[in-house]
């Protein structure tokens, strides 16, 4: 049997972020954390995954580290093909303004550009054509149409976060990472955000990649990979809200256990 | 609130640096000069020792007492400006606009302290070098002896607690009012009064001297007043100028690239925050062009006059040049200090813009472009305020309002200020640009 002959994109199911054996501690001597163990994962295009575990498990490190935005001590990282390992602030930079999209839980918009300007500043920075209408499209389906020209200190924390969204999406990326990007919204603005995360993968072929605290956020995903310490301790498909939580709890043990079984 | 104050002092020493060195270097200069009236004071001090040494200190300890006043007020704005999220923090855990003004001024009070402190050392070095130049060209008797008393100490703890506090209680003003977000329109016309006051100051102080007899031996004086205060005065009408710039230039900067698109933007918003930096710029460009300008005048006026100079003239100008070297030195410090804190305070913004997609290439670019915005305004402005001085001088000891000197020395000082600004605002920001992105934007400043 042709294990090909099933798909319709080209895209969907190829390999867009690999992570090898990728390790990464902070600090030196008696006082260094180990904050990514050894990471190794595998994501196929157009998938949503979401990464769970406590505080400090090294969430937000896996998702620098994916992004490029931070550099892995020793393993390595393939995103959409191309190494991110080895290479200077320069050349990632280039890369990633054209195949990933970083939304952060405190925005980093800039607040002396308007909502519109922000959104396509990553196209000006690397010099390519900007495309009003599509950016005004993007902006559309956000729900900021009516907002374009104003500053980010004239919005919401969720109208903020759209705009993130938007200005994430606006080079139309291979892969787009979210770092708890609900964590600092109210619960109608986070079911925005999470819906128009969901309609980037489903819709669009995009590769999503979120972290968050929140089961329900989670359920949204098509799966999530539990962190503990460092290490990927377990992973659920079609996630829901209590299968979820129940897995959280019980993480502690399941940490206790990977030590066992680990030492 | 003075226990705050001095947590605060003691907690993030850092970012006292910027208004810890402005305010003691100020108090230094001052301190040397007004110790000469404690030297002139002393008994057994002849009549003429006596009388050269109280005209230097109030001439040159006047105008730089101006100047440090308005350089602490500068960088104090600064230092206030950049902590409005922490005043905003204060707030919202319940501190009063009282306790919040307390604490700020309280911090003021506590630098221009350990500024005077530090400073009387170097004073009384500066003072008794100063001392001995005029005894050396025999201007001040050779048995004078040095004396750092009262009035040097006096005028040092005066000026330098008075601009702190002054300017701490200003900048607090503004600062709390800007956070219950009232009156900005006012603050803007404020400003405007101010500056129309200086510059209509200015303007008489430099006319004055048209009145003045040719022979009279400080007709330099009320030039190089008005000319600092036509400075300062610009200085207040920059911010708004460099706005309407760069909205002309806006679309031509925008096309060349990344980095001109980040500072089109960055500069007309951020106008008003420049002023920190086009201050001690255009007081540095208009202060070394006048003076400079103005000796050179008054040497050519010599010559012409058919007379040789005589010993005493050569002493004036010696004395003139290392007097207008120490303020020129003095604002040139306080260029590089302000530019320094206000670029280093905005690492968080290079981290933005980098996690948006600019390289680190384009974020030095950017801080590129608006050093040569800053320092075409900054010499433009200055230029201003210099020949305003010159040209009534020039009218008063030559009959021609023009002098006949060639721009050399113009393009030297404005060499230095272009120097000065770019080298500075690239280095702080090659600094800024270590801290890795994600880092520098979860740095509070
Ligand atoms: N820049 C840093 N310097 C030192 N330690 C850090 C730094 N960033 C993260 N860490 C440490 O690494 C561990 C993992 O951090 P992080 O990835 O932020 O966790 P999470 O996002 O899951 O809360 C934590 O113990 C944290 O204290
Ligand atoms: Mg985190």
């Amino acid at each position: 049997m042709n294990p090909t002959t099933t798909r319709h994109d080209p895209e969907a199911g190829r390999e867009s972020l690999r992570l090898t054996s990728v390790s990464k501690s902070y600090g030196t001597g008696a006082g260094a954390v180990t904050a990514l163990d050894r990471v190794t994962l595998d994501l196929p295009a157009g998938s949503f995954m979401a990464v769970m575990g406590p505080s400090g498990s090294g969430k937000s490190t896996l998702l620098r580290c994916a992004a490029g935005l931070d550099t892995p001590d020793s393993g390595e990282v393939v995103v959409d093909g191309e190494p991110m390992t080895g290479r200077s602030e320069a050349a990632l930079t280039k890369f990633r303004r054209k195949r990933i999209g970083f939304v952060f839980q405190q925005y980093n918009l800039l607040p002396t550009l308007t909502v519109y300007q922000n959104t396509v500043l990553p196209l000006r920075l690397s010099r390519s054509r900007v495309d009003r209408e599509r950016a005004l499209r993007i902006l559309a389906e956000v729900g900021l149409g009516d907002r374009v020209d104003h500053l980010p200190d004239q919005l919401s924390g969720g109208q903020r976060q759209r705009v993130a969204i938007a200005r994430a999406l606006v080079t139309g990326p291979r892969l787009v990472f979210a770092d708890e990007p609900t964590g600092a919204l109210d619960l109608h603005s986070a079911r925005d955000v999470l819906r128009l995360l969901r309609e980037a993968a489903a819709l669009h072929g995009q590769t999503v990649v979120m972290v968050t605290h929140d089961p329900v956020a989670a359920s949204y995903a098509d799966f999530v990979q539990f962190l503990a310490d460092g290490r990927l301790v377990g992973r659920m498909s079609s996630p829901t809200v209590d299968a979820v939580a129940e897995r959280l709890a019980h993480l502690g043990d399941t940490v206790a256990q990977a030590h066992r079984v680990g030492a | 609130m003075l226990a705050l104050s001095m947590r605060s002092v003691r907690r993030r020493p850092g970012r006292f640096t910027a208004m810890l060195l402005s305010a003691t270097v100020g108090a230094a200069v001052i301190m040397a000069f007004n110790s000469l009236h404690d030297v002139a004071a002393a008994p057994g001090v002849d009549s003429a020792s006596s009388e050269i040494l109280t005209i230097a200190a109030a001439i040159v300890g006047g105008y730089g007492t101006l100047l440090v006043f308005i350089s602490i007020a500068s960088t104090l704005t600064v230092n206030v400006r950049q902590r409005s999220e922490e005043i905003k923090l204060l707030r919202s855990a319940g501190a009063t606009p009282l306790q919040i003004k307390l604490m700020l001024v309280g911090e003021a009070a506590l630098i221009a302290v350990a500024a005077v402190v530090l400073a009387v050392g170097p004073a009384m070095l500066g003072g008794r070098a100063l001392l001995e130049m005029f005894q050396e060209t025999g201007q001040v008797a050779a048995g004078v002896e040095y004396a750092f008393g009262p009035i040097g100490l006096g005028a040092g703890v005066g000026s330098t607690l008075l601009a702190s506090v002054g300017a701490a209680f200003m900048a607090v003003r503004r600062a709390t009012r800007a956070a219950s977000g009232t009156d900005r329109a006012n603050r803007g016309r404020r400003r405007s009064l101010l500056g129309i006051a200086a510059l209509v100051l200015g303007t008489g102080s430099v006319l004055t001297t048209l009145t003045l007899d040719e022979t009279e031996p400080a007709a330099m004086a009320p030039a190089a007043y008005g000319s600092i205060l036509i400075a300062f005065g610009l200085a207040l009408f920059a911010p708004s100028m460099v706005g309407g710039a760069m909205a002309a230039f806006e679309g031509m900067l925008a096309r060349t690239g990344g980095s001109g698109h980040l500072s089109a933007h960055n500069l007309r918003r951020r106008a008003s925050e420049m002023s920190g930096v086009l201050m001690p710029m255009i007081l540095f460009v208009g202060l070394s062009f006048g003076t400079l300008y103005m000796q050179a005048v008054e040497n050519d006026a010599l010559a012409a006059s058919g007379a040789a100079k005589t010993v005493e003239d050569k002493n004036l100008e010696t004395m003139n040049l290392v007097v207008v070297g120490i303020i020129a030195v003095f604002a040139c410090i306080m260029l590089v200090n302000s530019l320094y804190a206000a670029v280093s305070y905005r690492g968080g913004e290079f981290g933005r813009q980098r996690l948006a997609g600019a390289t680190p290439g384009q974020v030095l670019g950017m801080v590129g472009i608006e050093g040569v915005v800053l320092t075409v305004v900054g010499v433009a402005l200055g230029s201003v305020a210099g020949i305003a001085g010159i040209l009534p001088f020039a009218a008063l000891r030559t009959d021609s309002m023009l002098p006949d000197q060639g721009p050399g020395m113009w393009i030297g000082i404005a060499a230095v200020a272009a120097l000065a600004t770019l080298a500075t605002g690239l280095g702080t920001a090659r600094k800024a640009l270590r801290t890795p992105a994600v880092d520098a934007v979860g740095l509070a400043a």
